[in-house]
């Protein structure tokens, strides 16, 4: 009896790992819509405002907020489960937009934007509109854009007599002038190595050399490309001669935190950062940062830019309130409203817009509209290859680069593995 | 509460030394026999619960395996073994098994050895014993997010504490999370710092409540202190030990919470166990039954050794 006892008991808790899904469908009042965001400059910017909202429309939005994973895994499991108590969604396109498609996960939204008189969706760029379709449809509505940029100390610059570096060549020579001039003590570059997030600063050193994730059928890789090899080991090197210890476990929030404490010299990350690193409470450099353009290679300087949206699930059954509610955040007035919070606006007519230009009062954030503009019409939307695999796609490419980062694998190797662990991803998408 | 259950069943069937005669010990077997009558009603909400909670979730699991479910909620129907080929074929697997087996293998020592020495020094009578007992507890008691989080700070290599401390005494920074012959250790320690008090309060509770006569009766024989720890202490611990080792065992091998918050599986999958593995084919790869034949696996993986254990501990007390 007690053997049983004890194996029932051990069973008993075993049984607690298996993913018990529940989380029933809470359908609310009529007018109520379930809004789900990650934490995120954009989310900070209009929980605020969302009052507003609620008293013009009469529709009440619950809003619930995660850290960026713990949202995604929210919205999977609403989607998964077929969930109606969910009814928007940021959603990160350049990722999952194709896998959540073939899943039928998003409501097009091209009838609802087709009909609706004033929002004028010719006035979000081209760039920006790619970036929400998948198969000719629309599935979000875009809310931020932002780019791959480059960031240093200017005090550091000028101390060692450098100027920011505007080749990839440079970018290397320049960071080696910082580590031997400040005899190692400052981080020259701060990037990130951890694998699913690194193709973000990674794809940029692949453009800018005229190379693209695949070929132009779209299913075969392009990591046979010398030039791909190439990218591979001047990211690597960089991240392992120039890079801050332990770079491979690194993220944005790693790399800001060094460029906020001042140990870093530069940093490539995302545009959005700059919100962080001039918060004169968290950041010691606050002062001191400058901007410039992701360097140019051959190609010239072809940027990562990307746009969160927000989406509708398509179980949700309030989707005209749902619509409602993303045709005010993503207008015109709203994002104006959004700009005084710094959330680069996706819509052309608030970027030119006096309002906004005049708003860009320091040296630092006029640098930064310009290195923004300019990414819009010359970078890449494809952070990754797309396809339905994109997640896992990214964590190929971030685990090869990995191992060349740590001197476990040469370029050539790493590209190898990157071009055979790719294709049969990519196949996927065929089916 | 399942603890106290454990230790009830050993308590009352453990034949030990000075046990009461067979016949007695039928007759209070007898009081707790499931099949008595009129016990049903008060079995049954338990019973139910268990059921809907354990059974159908790994019946489901189990169901999810063999079949081919896709994403947007439809199921293209049997597939066999195929997840299971599928995922014995690919080396991430194995991988993942060895991450998590090393980990289990590391902690559980260290955990149990490091438990003893503690859990011996917390049974002495000595001013304050309460006092530190429970601040020992508190690793236990704090979240896993929140003790991942925390340790992701003192470990970062350029501005964490663990490298400060450790450059005050003049030793070189330590990459502890970035590099990967170094971050299972890493992640192992994590582990040893939250569970070895557990372990401890345990091993301090279960030697508190040792019977004095044995150690008397060494000690009149001039048995050595260590002698008498190993001969008389520890065979009469064997029931505690077992548990405290079956808890963590259950635990150790489904490690999931401080690997995915300080390195979700990485640096390149050097610390991706077999759970971080299931929870990434589930929720970023989007295919949940080869996830669900992942589950199984651990799922089969935990009830072996966890059975190992218990037929190891059945063993001892024939």
């Amino acid at each position: 009896m007690r053997r049983y006892l004890t194996a029932g008991v051990a069973l008993a808790m075993a049984g607690g790992l298996l993913v018990g899904c529940g989380g029933g469908d809470s359908a609310g009042a009529s007018n109520e819509i379930n809004l789900i965001m990650s934490n995120h400059p954009w989310q900070r910017a209009i929980e605020p405002l969302i009052g507003d909202f609620e008293r013009e429309s009469g529709v009440k939005v619950r809003v619930q907020t995660f850290a960026e994973q713990q949202m995604r895994d929210k919205v999977q499991l609403n989607l998964q489960s077929r969930s109606s108590a969910m009814d928007v969604f940021m959603a990160l396109p350049s990722r999952e937009g194709p896998q959540f498609a073939r899943s039928n996960y998003y409501e097009p939204l091209d009838s609802y934007v087709s009909g609706a008189a004033d929002y004028d969706v010719e006035d979000f760029p081209e760039a920006v509109r790619t970036g929400m379709t998948v198969d000719d449809k629309q599935i979000a509505a875009p809310i931020n854009v932002e780019a791959v940029v480059l960031y240093y100390r200017k005090d550091l610059f000028r101390e060692y007599n450098l100027t920011p570096p505007t080749t990839l060549a440079e970018l290397t020579s320049t960071a080696a002038a910082i580590k031997d001039r400040s005899n190692g003590q400052v981080t020259p570059l701060a990037l990130r190595g951890q694998s699913t997030a690194l193709p973000f600063t990674f794809g940029p050193f692949l453009h800018a050399r005229g190379v693209e994730w695949t070929k132009e059928d779209k299913v075969t890789p392009n990591f046979d490309d010398p030039r791909a090899v190439e990218a591979i080991d001047q990211y690597a090197t960089l991240a392992r001669e120039y890079g801050p210890d332990g770079v491979v476990n690194n993220t944005f929030t790693q790399s800001s935190a060094l460029m906020a404490a001042g140990n870093a010299a530069m940093m490539l990350e995302s545009s959005n950062e700059v919100s962080s690193l001039t918060d004169p409470g968290s950041s010691k450099v606050a002062d001191d940062l400058g901007v410039v353009s992701f360097p140019a290679g051959e190609a010239g300087s072809r940027t990562t830019i990307l746009s969160w949206g927000l989406a509708i699930s398509s179980f949700s059954q309030k989707k005209d309130a749902a619509w409602k509610f993303v045709e005010w955040a993503t207008g015109a007035e709203v994002q104006q409203k959004l700009t005084e919070s710094g959330i680069a606006p996706p819509r052309s007519s608030v970027a030119g817009s006096e309002a906004y230009t005049s708003s860009l009062d320091t040296e630092l954030l006029k640098e930064w509209n310009e290195v923004l503009t300019s990414a819009q019409t010359t970078g890449s939307t494809e952070v990754g290859p797309v396809g339905v695999a994109a997640p896992e796609m990214r964590k190929i490419i971030g685990d090869a680069v990995g191992l060349a980062i740590l001197g476990r694998a040469s370029a050539a190797e790493a590209a190898k593995q990157i071009q055979d662990g790719l294709a049969p991803q990519l196949a996927k998408n065929e089916g | 509460m399942v603890t106290t259950s454990q230790s009830d069943v050993s308590r009352s069937g453990q034949p030990e030394r000075g046990a009461p005669p067979p016949a007695q010990r039928r007759r209070r077997r007898r009081r707790v026999d499931p099949t008595a009558r009129g016990i049903l009603p008060f079995v049954l909400p338990a019973l139910l619960a268990t059921g809907a909670l354990v059974l159908v979730p790994i019946f489901y699991t189990l169901w999810l395996s063999i079949t081919d479910r896709r994403p947007d909620g439809t199921n293209a129907g049997l597939l066999g073994f195929g997840n299971y080929r599928e995922m014995l074929s690919t080396p991430e697997f194995w991988n993942s098994l060895r991450v998590t087996i090393f980990l289990f293998v590391v902690c559980l020592v260290v955990e149990t050895l490091l438990g003893l020495v503690l859990g011996y020094v917390m049974s002495l009578d000595v001013p304050g014993r309460r006092i530190f007992q429970g601040m020992m507890l508190i690793p236990a008691i704090t979240a896993s997010v929140a003790v991942g989080l925390l340790w992701l700070l003192i470990m970062d290599p350029t501005l964490g504490a663990a490298n400060q401390l450790l450059g005050a005494i003049g030793i070189d920074p330590v990459i502890w999370l970035g590099d990967p012959s170094i971050a299972p250790w890493s992640i192992a320690l994590v582990d040893i710092w939250q569970w070895t008090p557990f372990m401890a309060l345990i091993i301090s509770a279960g030697i508190r409540a040792l019977p004095e006569e044995p150690f008397e009766a060494a000690a009149i024989d001039g048995a050595s202190g260590w002698r008498t720890a190993w001969h008389i202490g520890l065979p009469l611990l064997r029931p505690v030990l077992t548990v405290a080792i079956l808890l963590r065992t259950v635990d150790l091998v489904r490690f999931f919470d401080t690997v995915y918050i300080m390195t979700q599986g990485g640096p390149v999958n050097a610390t991706n166990t077999l759970n971080v593995y299931g929870y990434r084919a589930a929720f970023i790869d989007q295919a949940p039954s080869y996830a669900a034949a992942l589950q199984i696996t651990l799922l089969v993986l935990v009830i072996g050794i966890a059975g190992l254990f218990t037929w190891l501990r059945s063993r001892e007390a024939k």
